[in-house]
């Protein structure tokens, strides 16, 4: 999982290492379970070093990772704002996808439903080459075979990002 | 560029029942489409694209707004003046093909042509021409039931096409095929569209709406979105692949 | 077991419900068919017996009548006499009156000329067959004259009124019944001797007038022959006559009195086989034309595991329960018209008797209508029991077959013909049950006119001075009230037809009109579907209803209807069967087309 997420997370509010862990959990429900809880504070530690967050510590306790509360530092703000916008390569695994929206949703960075809709059009474009590729196979051959696997999966996708957008059009509507 | 669109819809409006039980299908919709465009419309279900589909193509009334095809007025159009449109100037194609399963393939695909009055015989003539553009022309003394879902909806394809319609209007049209049958039709809308035919698509299915120049997404019988899907991709295929690179 | 048969009746009862009009409509075509039924069968039983024996006690009306007619020579007529005179004292003849002088003459009265048998009696009562008087008085000496009643009903001439008989003009004194001789038209059916003035279709009457009037009236061309009424011990004594002398027994002329009601027996009889076919062709097309609403159903019952029986049981349960009202109705239409039919008409005394219903007439209606049901319904429920229940839950009605040649042929018409040749094409059997019912309908019109046609039945009083048959007139009512039955129940085949045909081919319609048909020729297309075979069943009923006639004539002549009458039944037709179509496919072609479209696709 991508280091910008755990920035993102921290995009609405500085909060403490296990806090921290904990709103990765809920969002993540019994998946999250395969998170390592170490991953959590290495991350940190990492974004700590590269400057885009900043760890202080709670007075009067041990200097411990879980025990520090981040904030995002100025780089690290620019950083969360060019990820939500990008529309990133390689393809982005469907947990750090989830937790981009959530964050954005969050923190009111960015309108998750425009995140929706900016890949769902990249995988449009990305389905058409695919099909074209496809159907300029001679039939039988095996690259077609390949190619129909990629275009399979990016249906897959398609499909569950329609249902992203249904799903946080309705939230957005609740809110109103 | 807009004087020389096919289709120019304003404010359309179909709606249902009254006050308290007014369902709006299609809420004030403005279109347009030029000559040559593929447009596709995609949607959940029940959110009024079919039923704009078949606004577009006079099989129904609508309650409101102004529609003009091919520079005549629609929406004011008597009854004969619709057959007529239906006759040659647009042609439809179902979701559920609606061919009549007791006639053969090309039989099918003529009934267009003797609907308007031509001879038999070129009627027979074209048919076997526009079964040939979409590949069935071996299938021809088949009737329906023998062949494969993908085959009858070319066939319905072929028969939408009998009367060289300016427009063809697409109603899910892959919806009640498998995937390989998805392929052949889509196939077929490509060369169709390389060929310069305008063709409208309501669909669900992302392949066919890949396949267009302009995507349009209706919710709740208006239109929320417009994309052109111009341009390459960011990514490349490759990288989906798992190869990097 | 009464679980299941509740169920089935519930069933039952839900659909009649559901489909009142239906219901409705196939219990009028049942009920004609049961009443028609029932009344034939009644006459059967029915006679005038009642009536003539009351007549013939009023009027003393004889066993036997005589009637002696001598060749014209005096002696002949002499030696005659002789004969009937020794007769009169025969063994076992216990009462006699006469012989009494008669002849033929042409009558005139109150505008219209007749023939008359002139009898020449005293005015002093006799002994036999001495007239009972309904208007008026009796003879009151030369001058007067006593005409029967059906003869001065249908003359309009009353008691105090004049006649000609011959040129001469007589009094009317009173008007009256006898049983020794048959009602007017019917007095020369087998009584009047051949004359040269006899010609055909001269309507004879009996009038009744002094012994001197009657001499004087005959002539050289209508000479006198003589009436002999005798009473014997033993009816049934046979004769010992001569050439000149005929017997009529009085069986015999009550027998003519019933002819009327015999023959319209005949006429109810055939005319209720008709109407039978055609209720059965009315339900085996509702029953077919619905399947596919049944279909659904049936795949219900069968999906909740229900057997074919079960199915078929409830399809049936319907039908049987209409045709059982319908017998009812039927049985109580005969027995409340019968009365009507069987009227003695004026020539006898008394009411109609009413024959009323027997146990065997009650069972054979009820059977009929069973038997119906059954028939139209038998195939369809066997074919509904038989689909898989995948697919009649799917809703497919039967598909068409394909009709390869019909397609071509179709492809080389006009718009408007294609479309009907196609939608016939796509239910031959439902055609071939509209032509047949057309072709029975017709038939029975056709047969009408032929019989109109040779004068024994007449629906009109005729102008001028012809006279009215008051046979042919009660005949023709009958006629004209079992033919209108017909035209009815054909019109509510047709309805039935033509909505069972609309529900099949609306998706059909819609496609061709989402294709480029207009309404109107998606209209005209559809009506001309069911008026193509309506023709052709038309021109089938031309020999139909010949044969018909021919069969209610007791096959003596063919008698052909005037071509007039032909031409206007088929074009009356044609107009009638489109007329109750264009409605129904008219209102199906203006719907919109998206909605018709998805109702379901067949």
């Amino acid at each position: 999982m991508r280091q910008e997420v755990i920035l993102a997370m921290l995009a609405k509010e500085p909060s403490h290492g296990y806090e921290l862990r904990s709103r990765l959990a809920r969002a993540l429900g019994p998946l999250g379970e395969a998170m390592n809880a170490g991953q959590v504070y290495v991350a940190l530690s990492r974004l700590e070093k590269a400057g885009l967050v900043a760890g202080e510590h709670s007075p009067g306790l041990a200097d411990r990772p879980d025990r520090k509360v981040y904030a995002l530092t100025p780089e690290g703000q620019l950083r969360v704002a060019a990820w939500l916008a990008e529309v990133s390569w390689p393809r982005p695994g469907l947990a750090e996808f989830h937790l981009k929206l959530v964050a954005a949703a969050a923190a009111r960075l960015a309108d998750p439903v425009s995140i929706v809709d900016a890949h769902r059009r990249e995988l449009l474009r990305q389905l058409r080459d695919g099909q074209r590729a496809a159907m300029a196979e001679p039939d039988g051959s095996d690259a077609a075979l390949l190619l129909e696997g990629v275009v399979l999966r990016i249906q897959a996708d398609l499909r569950w990002l329609e249902a992203c957008e249904r799903a946080w059009t309705t939230r957005k509507d609740k809110e109103r | 560029m807009s004087d020389a669109a096919l289709v120019r819809a304003r404010g359309l409006r179909k709606e249902y029942g009254t006050g308290e039980g007014l369902v709006r299908a299609v809420d004030s919709v403005d279109l347009d489409v030029a000559a040559g465009e593929t447009v596709a419309v995609m949607g959940p279900s029940g959110c009024g694209k079919s039923t704009l589909l078949h606004l577009l193509g006079g099989l129904d009334r609508a309650s409101g707004g102004e529609l003009h095809l091919a520079g005549q007025r629609v929406d004011q159009m008597s009854e004969r003046g619709l057959a007529r449109l239906r006759r040659d100037t647009v042609g439809f194609v179902f979701q559920a093909f609606h061919l009549m399963d007791e006639l053969t393939a090309v039989e099918n695909v003529e009934l267009p042509a003797l609907l308007a009055g031509k001879s038999a015989r070129a009627a027979r003539k074209r048919a076997v021409e526009l079964l040939e553009q979409v590949g069935l022309a071996d299938r021809a003394g088949f009737l329906p039931p023998a062949l494969s879902g993908g085959q009858r909806q070319r066939v319905a394809v072929a028969r939408a096409l009998a009367s060289e319609p300016l427009l063809v209007l697409a109603d899910e049209p892959t919806g009640n095929l498998d995937s390989a049958a998805t392929l052949e039709v889509l196939r077929l809308f490509e060369t169709l569209h390389e060929a310069g035919q305008t063709l409208v698509i309501v669909t669900h299915d992302a392949r066919i709406a890949a396949t267009a120049d302009r995507l349009i997404s209706m919710r709740d019988g208006a239109f929320v979105d417009e994309t052109r899907l111009g341009g390459s991709a960011a990514g490349s295929l490759a990288s989906l692949a798992g190869l990097d690179g | 077991m009464t679980g299941r048969l509740r169920l089935i009746g519930r069933l039952a009862a839900r659909d009649l419900r559901r489909r009142r009009t239906e219901a409705f409509l196939l219990l009028l075509a049942f009920t004609a068919a049961t009443a028609t039924l029932a009344l034939g069968l009644t006459l059967n039983g029915a006679s005038n017996d009642q009536s003539y024996r009351q007549t013939r006690t009023a009027t003393a009306g004889p066993d036997v009548v005589l009637s002696l007619n001598p060749d014209g020579s005096a002696m002949a007529t002499r030696q005659g006499l002789a004969q009937l005179a020794a007769l009169e004292h025969a063994s076992g003849v216990t009462g006699h009156s006469g012989p009494f002088p008669a002849t033929w003459v042409p009558l005139g009265g109150n505008g219209h000329t007749a023939g008359a048998q002139v009898e020449g009696r005293e005015s002093a009562p006799a002994s036999l067959d001495q007239p009972k008087v309904t208007q008026g008085s009796w003879l009151r000496g030369n001058g007067t004259a006593v005409l029967e009643r059906t003869f001065a009903q249908a003359l309009g001439v009353t008691a105090g009124g004049t006649v000609t008989l011959n040129g001469r003009s007589f009094t009317v004194a009173g008007i009256a019944v006898s049983a020794a001789v048959p009602p007017y038209p019917r007095v020369c059916d087998d009584g009047c001797e051949d004359t040269t003035s006899m010609q055909a279709g001269a309507q004879t009457g009996q009038v009744w007038v002094t012994e001197a009037d009657a001499r004087s009236l005959a002539t050289r061309s209508e000479p006198l022959y003589y009436f002999l009424n005798l009473k014997l011990a033993d009816p049934g004594q046979a004769d010992a006559g001569s050439s000149d002398i005929t017997w009529n027994t009085w069986q015999s002329i009550s027998w003519l009195d019933s002819k009327v009601i015999l023959s319209e027996q005949n006429v109810m009889m055939i005319f209720s086989s008709l109407l039978g076919i055609l209720a059965i062709a009315s339900v085996a097309v509702l029953v077919g034309g619905r399947m596919a609403d049944q279909a659904r159903r049936v795949g219900l019952l069968k999906a909740v595991g229900g057997t074919p029986e079960l199915v078929a049981a409830v399809l049936l349960a319907e039908y049987v329960v209409i045709a059982g009202v319908a017998a009812v109705t039927g049985l109580l239409i005969g027995w409340a018209a019968a009365p009507l039919i069987t009227r003695p008409g004026a020539g006898l005394l008394g009411t109609g008797a009413s024959p009323g219903l027997t146990a065997g007439t009650i069972v054979v209606v009820m059977a009929v209508a069973l038997l119906i049901a059954l028939i139209g319904t038998f195939i369809p429920a066997v074919r509904a029991a038989r689909v898989s229940t995948i697919r009649a839950l799917a809703g497919s009605a039967r598909p068409p077959k394909r009709r390869a040649r019909l397609t071509a042929l179709s492809a080389r018409l006009p718009v408007v013909m294609l479309l009907a040749l196609r939608i016939a094409g796509r239910r031959p059997r439902r055609a071939a049950l509209n032509l047949a019912s057309i072709a029975i309908t017709a038939g029975g019109i056709i047969a009408m006119l032929a019989i109109a046609s040779t004068g024994r039945v007449s629906f009109l009083a005729p102008g001028g001075s012809g006279l009215a048959n008051p046979i042919a007139e009660q005949n023709g009512q009958v006629m004209l009230v079992v033919t209108v039955m017909l035209g009815i129940l054909a019109a509510i085949n047709v309805v039935f037809i033509t909505w069972a045909s609309v529900h099949d081919v609306r998706v059909s319609s819609a496609l061709a009109r989402a294709l480029g048909a207009t309404p109107e020729q998606a209209t005209a297309g559809l009506v001309a579907a069911q008026a193509l075979p309506a023709l052709g069943g038309a021109v089938l009923g031309v020999p139909l209803g010949i044969g018909l006639s021919a069969a209610i004539q007791h096959g003596t002549t063919v008698t052909y209807p005037p071509v007039a009458g032909i031409l206007a039944v088929l074009a009356g037709t044609v107009t009638a069967v489109t007329a109750l179509t264009t409605p129904a496919a008219y209102a199906s072609n203006h719907r919109p087309i998206a909605q018709a479209l998805h109702d379901q696709a067949t």
